[in-house]
């Protein structure tokens, strides 16, 4: 009896775990180890040198690679400004009621987070069109000067982040409004007995109680944005002058167009240390002081 | 906010949250009906005078639209398949069986939730050239079957499951295998649904790894073939076609969230609520 449940323990565990060790574990420790060599993306697997940290060095070195960390920690920084209020507001907008309306809204929402982004990339291109999108048109109408949008070194990067923002603010909305159905109503009845108005409920009843929501939306929201790829890709191809070029399109490049493996691995294997400390710090920040352990 | 500016405030806040979502989708379905010479007016025409469904033709002509859409059928298809299989028996297991080890096993699965494709692409994609995977389905969803999302997913769920009703199972001689399908599984209908469609969703809109490992044209799925289309269409006077084809690459997805919405958005607030 014994035996055959810890058999099916371990025949239940390895289809999923066994994909997980040789598609994720395995490749990750593979970046690692390929990051110490030079090797060619047109070399079979293990004809590779190994140098050591110098890939490392030669990234210190680039200006290119340090336009790319700074400009993706920009896009995703930028991101988190818009999107945690946004989604607060919008989530405590939707939780208060209006019923079916807010329903629908709720949907409304959130279907842009269904749609490819590549989809989302090319529409929002079109949008932000200087002569032919309706965007510069609006501006005109209420009297501000046209923008080039994706076209300048200024605005490049805001205009990602806005697509962005967009696509995903309803998904986070979404987990808004599921932490504040947690939060029992006597504790908003309590704050009003005690004279607490509309603001300060929010300050010191919604917010403390949404600590543990908030602390997810940052962090899924910083693994989300630091792997910005598509729009890149399909809008700006990391231009106008590098003011787009973030990590994962300088990693995409240097391996699958200039073949440099080793370089490729040790700016992937950096981009993981930087989501990895992203997401410690948030973690301490955010988390609850009168918590004990978790 | 009480009463009557209470009310207001909202709607006025409702009304323009509305638009602004809406306002893209709009240009998107009001541009592919557009003729060329409405396309290339400055300031842009909003509503096609004699809108034209011509541009829905003009994209089976220019990129394989209709095969792209079996090729994206099959492989968020079957991953999704492979997800599901692999999520509910490893969830079953960290759900319900003892051993040691159990739980920093399972925080090393939820750790890889964490990491990005493209940290590991250059790996993986010489593991799977190196398995001769190139341009197949099967290179397409092989490194995708199992997720740290959805075993954590399926562990939550069948979590909630009391254990008495699977001990007297096994009391009555009952397998793992025949309690996990017959008497585990059943009782899951909502969380496998929203497994489900999360994982449609997510792999039918996959391009990163899609554009690495699916080279020839006739392997591409609607998002590649999407991708293609703007590169060979990109000259204003196009846009109708363009348009056109991302409507129609959106459309199984709108579909399938109009009708499950409910699963849909009671999963992804399990994620956030849980855990």
């Amino acid at each position: 009896m014994r035996r055959t449940q810890r058999a099916w323990t371990a025949i239940l565990l390895s289809p999923g775990l066994g994909l997980l060790l040789a598609f994720v574990v395995a490749p990750i420790a593979l970046t690692a180890w390929i990051s110490l060599h030079e090797w060619s993306m047109f070399t079979p697997l293990g004809d590779w040198t190994f140098v050591g940290f110098d890939n490392y060095r030669e990234l210190a070195d680039s200006r290119t690679f340090r336009i790319a960390l700074r400009n993706t920690l920009l896009y995703a920084g930028l991101s988190l400004l818009a999107i945690v209020p946004l989604a607060l507001g919008l989530g405590m907008l939707l939780f208060g009621g209006m019923g079916r309306a807010s329903t629908a809204l709720r949907a409304i929402v959130f279907v842009p987070y269904m749609i490819p982004t590549i989809a989302v990339a090319i529409i929002w291109g079109y949008l932000y069109s200087p002569l032919y999108g309706p965007l510069n048109q609006l501006l005109r109408i209420v009297g501000l000067p046209r923008q080039a949008w994706l076209g300048s070194v200024d605005t490049a990067m805001l205009s990602l982040v806005i697509l962005n923002v967009w696509q995903t603010v309803g998904y986070y909305t979404v987990l808004v409004i599921a932490g504040l159905t947690q939060i029992p109503t006597v504790y908003y009845e309590a704050a009003t007995i005690d004279g607490a108005n509309a603001l300060q409920r929010i300050w010191h009843v919604t917010l403390p109680l949404l600590r543990r929501t908030l602390l997810f939306v940052v962090v899924i929201a910083i693994i989300n944005t630091v792997q910005v790829f598509e729009p890149v890709y399909v809008l700006t191809q990391g231009g106008p002058a590098n003011a787009t070029n973030v990590l994962s399109f300088q990693i995409y490049k240097s391996a699958f167009e200039f073949g440099l493996a080793g370089q490729a691995s040790a700016m992937a294997f950096v981009l993981f240390l930087v989501l990895a400390a992203a997401v410690v710090v948030v973690m301490r920040l955010l988390r609850d002081p009168t918590a004990g352990s978790a | 906010m009480r009463g009557v500016p209470g009310v207001l405030v909202r709607s006025a806040a409702f009304v323009v949250v509305a638009a602004t979502m809406l306002f893209p989708l709009f240009w998107m379905l009001a541009s592919s009906l557009k003729t060329p010479q409405e396309l290339q007016a400055s300031p842009p025409v909003w509503i096609p005078a004699a809108p034209s469904l011509e541009a829905f033709a003009q994209v089976f002509e220019v990129a394989p639209f209709a095969r792209a859409f079996l090729n994206s059928v099959t492989i968020a298809g079957g991953t999704t398949l492979g997800i599901l299989l692999t999520s509910i028996m490893a969830g079953y297991v960290f759900a319900k069986h003892r051993f040691a080890g159990r739980d920093a096993l399972f925080g090393v699965v939820l750790a890889t939730m964490f990491l990005p494709p493209i940290v590991m692409l250059v790996p993986l994609f010489r593991i799977v050239e190196a398995m001769g995977l190139v341009d197949t389905y099967a290179g397409a969803m092989l490194p995708f079957l199992a997720n740290a999302f959805g075993i954590f997913l399926m562990r939550q769920f069948i979590a909630g499951i009391p254990d008495e009703l699977i001990e007297s199972a096994r009391i009555d001689g009952a397998s793992e295998w025949t309690i996990l399908w017959r008497i585990v599984v059943p009782l899951l209908g909502p969380a496998v649904a929203a497994l489900a469609i999360f994982a449609f969703v997510f792999h039918w809109n996959a391009f990163l790894w899609p554009l690495t490992v699916l080279q020839s044209e006739e392997m591409h799925t609607v998002v590649l073939a999407l991708n293609r289309l703007v590169s060979y269409t990109s000259a204003i006077r196009f846009q109708n076609v363009v348009m056109a084809g991302a409507a129609i690459a959106i459309v199984p997805n709108v579909l399938l969230f109009l009708a499950m919405q409910r699963t849909f958005i009671a999963g992804i607030a399990s994620t956030g609520v849980k855990g």
